[in-house]
């Protein structure tokens, strides 16, 4: 626990609920000013850690510090430093919006009311409206408006974009990211978790895959980009039965040859080119891609 | 000017932003002392984080690209490089070389390469053309 510029420190977690195992061994680091991805199926063990990270529970084995302090014994410092958007979001349904976020900034220190203002106006909420009448997706609005306004110097988003349709979750997103990024560009970290990876491509810098409670891969989104590549190529004839060094997952198709590569892109092209194929081409994988790579 | 943003190049993002920019400003999609777009605008354009952005302006930057006035924004500088000629000279070289490799392995020949690059800049001298503002007469 020495990076003094982690905002978040996870080393060796491990957590069961009874005798099930739900994070094993679990490390992760998230430096300031980061939109930092936790990716993993449903049960990987995100919300587990994300848990652990609040003290709402306690670690088995191993270490967690937030802001360099642990959860467990500076809970409300640490609580009064971030803010935390769990995966169903639920209010006192008799109050209106206005009520709800005037009830949830009077826990706060501080609360910037033209954030609120501005939010409230781009995503169309009418304050007056009992928070009972909101869709799901005006819900999570108004959560994540909650989250934004204290100002925090980190936000923890679980599966925020879960549950909603495609049209509201491609919206409010990045808004709120934005919004929130940009109080203090550079310094405010943020720590996502889903597996809806495609909403969050361009979002996230770097990124964690968990999957059955245990660290898959951690890299910077172009990182991986740059290392995972589909290597497609066609032949005259049949496509030739050669092994490649190196390539995660191999397709073969009558003339079509189809490859993902892992870094060992360069040497798979070269070995390619040497069977004369009439044509090569290269991409690179999506983040989702690459997230259903690591898992297979 | 319209900037995209292809995950499928396995560029890094902010490379795609700076390259892009640097595009407009040779063809006069932004002209010089212009103002480029603003980060958090342009981010959520993009549908990428600020940080890609910020990044990509602080490299436009160290190219002396643009320049950044606190509080007003980040504006097209005028073409105007302060290297030594012999060095703007070397830095194309390296480049040059590297297409010619490349035309050696995809089987064009010199006269059929020399007629492309012209072809290229006619391109872009086209383009600049019309990104011009009309003259009154």
């Amino acid at each position: 626990m020495n990076d003094a510029s982690a905002i978040i420190e996870i080393k060796g977690l491990t957590y069961a609920y009874s005798r099930a195992e739900a994070v094993h061994d679990f490390s992760l680091t998230v430096r300031q000013g980061r939109c930092y991805g936790l990716f993993g199926r449903n049960g990987a063990g995100k919300t587990t850690t994300i848990k652990c990270l609040l003290n709402l529970l306690r670690p088995r084995e191993g270490q967690v510090r937030v802001f360099g302090l642990d959860p467990s014994r500076h809970e409300v410092e640490v609580k009064r430093r971030l803010a935390y958007v769990p995966d169903h979001v639920a209010f006192y349904p008799w109050m209106s919006v206005r009520e709800t976020l005037n009830y949830l900034a009077s826990f706060r220190s501080h609360w910037n009311l033209d954030v609120e203002r501005d939010l409230l106006n781009r995503f169309r909420l009418d304050a007056g409206q009992p928070t009972a009448a909101l869709s799901k997706g005006q819900r999570t609005q108004v959560a994540l408006i909650a989250a934004i306004c204290p100002e925090p110097e980190l936000l923890l988003l679980d599966e925020p974009t879960s549950g909603l349709d495609p049209i509201v979750r491609r919206e409010f997103i990045e808004t709120v990211i934005g919004a929130y990024q940009e109080g203090d560009p550079g310094n405010r970290t943020i720590l996502v978790s889903t597996h809806l990876i495609t909403e969050f491509e361009g979002l996230i810098d770097e990124f964690t895959i968990m999957d059955r409670g245990r660290e898959v891969m951690s890299l910077g989104a172009d990182q991986a980009r740059e290392r995972y590549q589909k290597i497609r190529a066609r032949f005259i004839g049949e496509a030739p039965a050669v092994e490649f060094k190196g390539a995660l997952q191999m397709s073969r198709k009558g003339r079509e040859l189809e490859l993902i590569a892992n870094g060992e892109g360069p040497q798979i092209l070269e070995q390619l080119r040497r069977l004369a194929p009439e044509s090569l081409t290269t991409e690179a994988l999506t983040l989702e891609e690459v997230f259903v790579a690591a898992l297979k | 000017m319209v900037l995209q943003v292809n995950y499928k190049s396995g560029q890094p993002v902010y490379l795609q932003v700076v390259d892009q920019i640097k595009a407009a400003a040779a063809s006069g999609g932004v002209r010089t002392g212009e103002a480029l777009p603003s980060i958090r605008p342009l981010a959520e354009e993009l549908r990428v984080n600020r940080n890609t952005i910020a990044k990509a302006y602080a490299e436009l930057e160290s190219q002396g690209i643009i320049e950044t006035i606190p509080g007003k924004g980040c504006f097209l500088k005028p073409n105007n490089s302060p290297l030594k000629k012999e060095v703007r000279r070397k830095l194309l070289i390296q480049e040059i070389d590297q297409t010619v490799v490349m035309a050696h392995h995809l089987q064009v020949p010199r006269d059929e390469f020399i007629e492309l690059v012209c072809d290229r800049l006619d391109a872009l001298e086209e383009r600049k053309q019309a990104n011009e503002i009309p003259k009154p007469s």
